[in-house]
């Protein structure tokens, strides 16, 4: 592809989320990463980057502040708090803003579920690493069987895989993959539960999803379910399906396990895998439409 | 190099195992890095993981990281080519990534060498503290990492006292702070404390391992430490000089006990332990020269510099190991008498 | 007895981890029942809920008969003397949906839980119960799986977040009176706040243990009537207190009070009394949470396979508290390999 053909995209915030997205940016078709920004150039991330060869800078949201024309779309792998501060101004600036904190300010996007929905917002959303992971199930069986009384997603992810953020942050990681399964499921019950399992050597991500539903059809809902898992391991490709649906126990239950591209990220930290390749999935979808090139393939859900 | 060194360091390694390897089984097809990896504590490593490889179909690669990864092929053309074996060049300070590969990691880059820490004190503090924290940084993002081994120093438990016979982990003596003479030891406490950071926050499986005083093969002779200035005082025909009244109390490990010792603490040691690395069999540095001159066919002059004894403050650094002893089941298989027979037989063996 | 031995409280967790022996279907009356029946025996502090505590209601863990407002609605005008405690996990439960509440309705004490090596989980939740002024208390559960070294960092965690106490719990039944000794002496003598221990008896010691616990300064003691618990149960708290009391601890409960309350909770609220049968023993063993039994004895049934290799393989797989999804994995997993797990010790 004409190297000109690329959208140039800016990441904001040099963290672990940053970096990891940064390798996956230099090896897309249709983005290129035309400024790297944190605040400390002596950072891993900064480190990093400078060896691949990528603009950085330390002047945080200042950068596009002093160069507003860097870049069309911005992802933020910041913090919350920070991306209050940052969106205001990247929205003057018309930029696309793909925001992988928890600030949950735009379009809460879900690629497989409402791809369409989120390239017509300024401000994408990813919630979180549990919702990338459960809510693509639970839509599905929300579409397959109709009422869901209830819904429920439990991940457990590695320890290690888990930074001082996502420690302290639970109860916003809880309340946002709540919010997002309500969301896409039309269900007014939703739980999200948590758990870090330090074992050694460290287990990959696994999200169950239970549901409590009148009519528990598995054979319709095993075929959409495994449709459902082909379109997500479109953009994730370590997304596999562990346990089709089974009824046990008065309930629907689904298990996956997501293991990392391992791009800057080891792979176990699928939790953090996920939400980058859906960030990806959904910049790189912008990138088309705004450069006119055709879809590779229709990515938007059955509904 | 000589044919007759190599036997040496692979009849010591033999004589580790009366029943066999099967403590270091855990070594089996893993992938081991190791910082420092060129140094006395890396070649023994390699050395020893050379020969279970050979030996009893191991398995196990290395990966000797080291600034002066050249030097390696002078020092140990036998280990350098091999094809188990990969050097890497980089400084622990700049690390940014490891290979994916390795599972598990020894970190034993860093110096020593009191002159070093004299004339570079800040180089030295940046190295241990600095270094530390890039080599674990890394760590944490490898993904099939095991168990992770960080070599500090027996010093960080401060003065040992006379009237201490063995000093064990949980010993805390005076410690200088706030001059030069301390960087080091103060730069090791700091990165002990820098593993406990990463075992808390990052949840890093490390192990820390405290190594006191060695003697053996690839210890260089030029160190400015009493037994490597014996034996090369010895080995040039003497005469042997003590600093002082040779009432100063060491104790010495031998260079494959060594090596076996840290393996044994890298798969088996207790995450968030410090163990004592070291032997628990005293000596003064005038029984220690006896000992080294009476091993030569034309016995060396022994020569007190009793000019400086009056000032000569005597004293004494010898580990209590019951920990690794008896939680880690360790032994040691070289006697102070055997080590340093073996010590100048390779020595001799110098081409 | 000792003038220099502190007295112990007793924490009375019938109503708690009992829960998990009859899948989280007690209901408010069995609670006022018994709550009142405590309050009589003079126990330091009844903690009531769902097994895994607030939020925990959910088809992972069991869905509770009772929602935990309710619940503590109906105990809290029961007690007086005797505080109403709350049990907290981050991950289950969140601040604004379930604790505050919980301290609206009244809760004295709450305890906030983490599995042993995650106590930074519990920052906000612990700050927020000693910012309303709650007394608050740390509980690292699992505690069998961590050095006593992991185990006073994750405690200093916790008290520098402000707990008040910190109590090992031993959630798979799996310690021995000797590593009682070892982790609480060394946690008693490196923090400055109590200690307390929580047994269950899946290894015939939850007695055995609590007393040594005592004897080597832990402050803080969980049992409940008659051990009711799941699968082998916890220390049954008449037990527990007859003995502290004839080796010489104080714990200001009456011990016909306590015997009292255990009467009206074998007519009110234990359905069969926990006893070590083989899979208690195998779950302690392996040490696998115990809050687990009823979930592998129903789902080993279901897929035709031993439950007691379903618990070997979930300690080999180091499966946590709130990880019971893991029960249905590993159990098709085993039946696909033929039912029989061969191999293991």
């Amino acid at each position: 592809m004409d190297v000109s053909r690329k959208l140039p995209v800016a990441i904001l915030g040099t963290g672990n989320i940053g970096t990891d997205l940064l390798v996956k940016v230099l090896r897309s078709e249709v983005l290129e990463c035309a400024l790297f920004v944190g605040r400390n150039l002596q950072s891993t991330g900064m480190a990093k980057a400078s060896s691949l060869g990528v603009r950085i800078s330390d002047q945080s949201i200042d950068a596009f502040v002093r160069n507003p024309d860097c870049c069309k779309l911005v992802f933020d792998c910041t913090s919350a708090r920070d991306h209050l501060v940052h969106w205001p101004i990247l929205q003057k600036q018309g930029k696309i803003v793909i925001d992988l904190t928890p600030a949950k300010v735009g379009t809460m996007c879900v690629p497989a579920v409402n791809l369409q929905e989120g390239l017509q917002a300024q401000n994408v959303n990813m919630v979180t690493c549990g919702g990338q992971c459960s809510t693509p199930l639970a839509y599905a069986i929300s579409q397959t069987l109709g009422k869901v009384e209830y819904i429920e997603v439990v991940s457990s992810i590695a320890s290690r895989s888990a930074g001082p953020g996502t420690r302290i942050n639970i109860d916003e990681y809880i309340e946002t993959t709540q919010e997002a399964l309500e969301k896409f499921t039309g269900c007014g019950r939703a739980k999200a539960i948590l758990v870090l399992n330090p074992a050694q050597p460290c287990i990959d991500m696994q999200t169950t999803v239970f549901a409590k539903v009148a009519n528990p059809d598995l054979p319709r809902l095993d075929a959409a379910v495994r449709a459902m898992v082909a379109k997500l391991q479109a953009y994730v490709p370590g997304y596999q399906l562990v346990i089709p649906p089974i009824y046990e126990n008065g309930r629907i239950m689904v298990m996956v396990r997501v293991q990392g591209m391992g791009d800057y990220l080891p792979k176990y930290a699928g939790n953090l895998d996920i939400i980058n390749c859906a960030a990806m999935a959904m910049a790189e979808e912008f990138a088309r439409k705004l450069l006119g090139a055709p879809a590779p393939r229709d990515r938007e859900g059955a509904a | 190099m000589d044919i007759r060194k190599q036997e040496i360091t692979r009849e010591d390694c033999a004589t580790l195992f009366p029943n066999g390897p099967a403590a270091l089984a855990g070594l089996r097809g893993e992938t081991l890095l190791v910082t420092g990896g060129t140094g006395f504590v890396g070649t023994w490593l390699a050395e020893l993981g050379a020969w279970l490889n050979d030996e009893h179909g191991f398995g196990l690669h290395m990966i000797l990281l080291s600034r002066q990864e050249s030097d390696f092929a002078g020092k140990a053309p036998h280990l350098a080519g091999r094809k188990d074996i990969r050097l890497l060049k980089m400084d622990v300070r700049n690390v940014q990534e490891f290979p994916p590969e390795v599972t598990l990691l020894v970190h034993a880059a860093g110096t020593p060498d009191n002159r070093f820490h004299a004339t570079d004190p800040l180089s030295t503090m940046d190295i241990f503290v600095r270094g530390c924290r890039s080599v674990l940084n890394a760590a944490a993002r490898l993904p099939a990492l095991k168990r992770v081994l960080h070599l500090s120093s027996g010093l960080v438990c401060g003065g040992q006292p006379l009237d201490l016979p063995r000093m064990p982990e949980s010993f805390a003596g005076r410690a200088e702070f706030g001059s030069v003479a301390s960087c080091y030891t103060e730069s090791k406490r700091m990165a002990e404390t820098v593993c406990a950071g990463f075992r808390s926050q990052h949840r890093l499986p490390i192990v820390v391992a405290r190594p006191f005083a060695f003697i053996g093969p690839y210890q260089l002779l030029d160190r400015p430490w009493a037994i490597n200035n014996f034996v090369r005082d010895a080995l040039l025909g003497g005469p042997i000089r003590i600093q002082g009244d040779g009432e100063t109390v060491r104790s010495y490990l031998y260079g494959a006990d060594l090596a076996c010792w840290l393996y044994a603490m890298l798969l088996e040691g207790q995450i968030g332990h410090a163990y004592n690395v070291g032997s628990p069999e005293p000596v003064t540095l005038k029984d220690l020269a006896d000992l080294i001159a009476d091993q030569l066919s034309r016995r060396p002059k022994i020569e007190r510099n009793l000019a400086t004894a009056s000032r000569f403050q005597a004293t004494r650094f010898v580990p209590d190991v019951t920990l690794a002893e008896s939680t880690l089941g360790l032994q040691r298989r070289f006697p102070l008498l055997a080590a340093i027979r073996r010590t100048i037989a390779w020595n001799q063996a110098q081409a | 007895m000792n003038p220099t031995t502190k007295p112990i409280l007793i924490c009375d967790v019938t109503l708690r981890d009992g829960s998990h022996a009859v899948a989280h279907q007690l209901t408010a009356a069995q609670m006022e029942v018994y709550a009142r029946a405590a309050e009589k025996a003079g126990i330091g502090i009844l903690e009531i809920g769902h097994g895994n505590g607030l939020g925990a209601s959910s088809l992972q863990v069991g869905l509770a008969a009772t929602d935990d407002r309710t619940l503590l609605r109906a105990v809290r005008p029961c007690l007086s003397r005797t505080r109403l405690g709350v049990f907290v996990i981050p991950g289950f439960a969140t601040i604004n949906h379930d604790l505050k509440p919980a301290i609206q309705d009244g809760a004295d004490v709450v305890k906030v839980a983490s599995h042993c090596t995650e106590a930074d989980t519990t920052q906000r939740l612990i700050g927020f119960a000693r910012e309303s002024g709650k007394e608050t208390f740390g509980v690292l559960m699992m505690s069998h799986m961590a050095p006593k070294e992991t185990l006073l960092e994750e405690s200093r965690k916790m008290q520098s977040y402000g707990a008040e106490g910190v109590i090992l719990m031993d959630s798979a039944g799996a310690y021995l009176p000797e590593d009682v000794a070892e982790k609480v002496r060394f946690l008693v003598e490196h923090l400055s706040i109590p200690v307390g221990f929580h047994s269950h008896n899946n290894l015939g010691m939850a007695v055995a243990n609590a007393l040594e616990a005592a004897r080597h300064g832990a402050t803080i003691l969980d049992g409940t009537a008659r051990g009711f618990g799941a699968g082998a149960g916890n220390a049954p708290i008449e037990v527990m207190v007859g003995v502290l009391q004839k080796a010489g601890f104080a714990t200001g409960v009456d011990l016909y009070g306590i015997l009292d309350a255990v009467a009206v909770a074998e007519r009110e609220v234990i359905t069969t009394v926990p006893s070590i049968r083989g899979i208690s023993l195998v779950s302690g063993l392996a040490g696998v949470f115990s809050g687990f039994a009823k979930h592998v004895e129903r789902v080993a049934k279901e897929y035709a396979v031993d439950p007691r290799d379903v618990f070997f393989e979930l300690g080999r797989r180091r499966a946590v508290a709130g990880q019971e999804d893991l029960i249905i994995d590993v159990a098709i997993e085993l039946a696909d390999k033929g039912g029989k797990n061969r191999g293991h010790p």
